[in-house]
């Protein structure tokens, strides 16, 4: 028997209002009742970050979030993130750099990546891995993806994005 | 077991522990990072949860009028990692924060829930040890204050007693003092397979503990009274050597108790060798100036 309540989420910028049990998850109620599926249900223990969500701002693990106490949140999962431009930008160059081979843990990838392109628009190698060090590839297809990262903050500040911030700016969290 | 049947919203430390007094299965949900990845895998079936998350009172890093820094229980490792007042030795807990798990959980996680979790790979323990951290503590019948040395009493276990929560850490000001953490993993962001915490004080005064060697970090007074004003290649060896003795460490997939034992010596030698550079360059600094 388990206890079940109306809850209001703020997803990708929409109230919607679900049914959920009180140990439902935020990846529970993304997937299998709002039918947002790009946040995969990996290991369900915060390990592997294919479930990776944003949560004001931040990128977090929808699987180790209780849906109930997100209420008042605001939850951006890939399919509300897809026209923002550095999303974009993101996707395109996965694709031009065959940044995948699975591509199970290519949303939460993707979530992460945007997550650190907003905070650091010229990334070097090393900001890129502890960006992506909480999202595991099995397929071990790292190397293409931390290109892909690159690639993207390059399509986006063409003038090298150093410029793009103001000095002191980079890697400092909002 | 009975359903989870409630998740309270507190908005203050006092309607929190009055919610905590009435239900002793009752669990406090932080940063979600562990206790939720339990409840998914149901190593813990609690009645209810209180969520923190209302709770201006225990958010964020301040420094109180007689100049000790209180960090919030529902500070994220994330604002920790980043905070500019965490200076001098303090900065031990600045460096541990930036080397747990990854960037993710350093969003979620808390050191609340990390202090209270108390396992003992986890990176906050040491540090605080080292620092001479006080747990601020509350329950209904009051508040407390409890040293971090005595805090971490045994595997997974803490000095806090039912309907009692942490609420914060307090740390004493560092005056021109270094505090270094290092941390041995097998990847980044695993739990350590051991780790040093070193907090140099500029008149000499040294503290050091040990992580994931044992039930609690390991530390110990006299060692740190043997340290102060001597930290020679010797004065190390034989305070490796009294923490190798004391340490019981666990034989598990990351590496044999014995291993474990013989990383204490590089780790604490790592850890003050550069503490002691950071002491050089902050005076260098402030000679600078001058």
């Amino acid at each position: 028997m388990t206890e079940t309540d109306s809850i209001t989420l703020q997803v990708n910028g929409e109230q919607r209002r679900i049914d959920a049990a009180l140990h439902d998850t935020l990846l529970t109620v993304l997937r299998d009742r709002l039918q947002l599926t790009a946040a995969k249900r990996g290991c369900n223990q915060g390990v592997c970050g294919a479930c990776t969500v944003q949560i004001d701002g931040e990128s977090m693990r929808a699987c180790l979030s209780l849906a109930h106490n997100c209420e008042g949140a605001d939850v951006r999962t890939l399919e509300g993130l897809g026209a923002e431009p550095r999303m974009r930008a993101l996707q395109q160059a996965f694709a031009a750099a065959g940044a995948f081979q699975c591509g199970f843990c290519t949303p939460g990838m993707l979530v992460s990546a945007q997550a650190l392109l907003e905070k650091n628009a010229d990334p070097d190698d090393a900001a890129v891995r502890t960006a992506l060090s909480g999202n595991l590839c099995r397929c071990t297809g790292y190397v293409k993806i931390i290109a892909a990262v690159r690639a993207a903050a390059a399509a986006l500040h063409p003038e090298g994005g150093s410029a793009a911030l103001p000095a002191g700016a980079q890697g400092t969290a909002r | 077991m009975a359903p989870l049947h409630g998740l309270y919203r507190p908005r203050t430390v006092d309607e929190a522990v009055g919610l905590l007094a009435e239900d002793d299965e009752a669990r406090l949900l932080a940063g979600g990072a562990t206790l939720v990845a339990m409840l998914n895998a149901r190593v813990i079936e609690p009645t209810a949860l209180i969520s923190l998350r209302f709770i201006d009172e225990i958010k964020g890093i301040a420094k109180l009028s007689d100049g000790t820094l209180r960090i919030g229980a529902f500070t994220r490792h994330r604002e920790t990692a980043a905070s500019a007042l965490l200076l001098g030795s303090s900065g031990v807990i600045r460096d541990a924060a930036s080397q747990i798990a990854n960037a993710t959980v350093r969003n979620m996680g808390t050191i609340g829930g990390s202090v209270a979790f108390a396992d003992p790979g986890l990176d906050y323990p040491p540090a605080l040890v080292a620092a001479g951290a006080l747990i601020e503590l509350a329950s209904k019948e009051g508040r407390r204050t409890v040293a971090a040395s005595e805090f971490f009493v045994d595997w997974y276990t803490t000095a806090l007693q039912p309907g009692e929560m942490v609420t914060g850490v307090l740390l004493r000001p560092s005056n021109g003092g270094a505090g270094v953490y290092v941390k041995h993993a097998r990847v980044a962001g695993d739990y350590a397979t051991a780790s040093a915490a070193v907090c140099l004080e500029a008149d000499g005064r040294c503290r050091v503990a040990i992580g994931a060697c044992g039930p609690a970090p390991l530390a110990d007074p006299a060692i740190d009274a043997a340290l102060s004003g001597d930290l020679s290649d010797a004065a190390l060896a034989t305070a490796a050597d009294r923490l190798a003795a004391a340490a019981d460490p666990l034989d598990d997939v990351r590496g044999s108790a014995d291993y474990r034992r013989r990383l204490i010596a590089p780790l604490l030698r790592r850890a003050v060798r550069a503490a002691e550079a950071a002491l050089q360059r902050g005076r260098a600094r402030a000679a600078a100036r001058r």
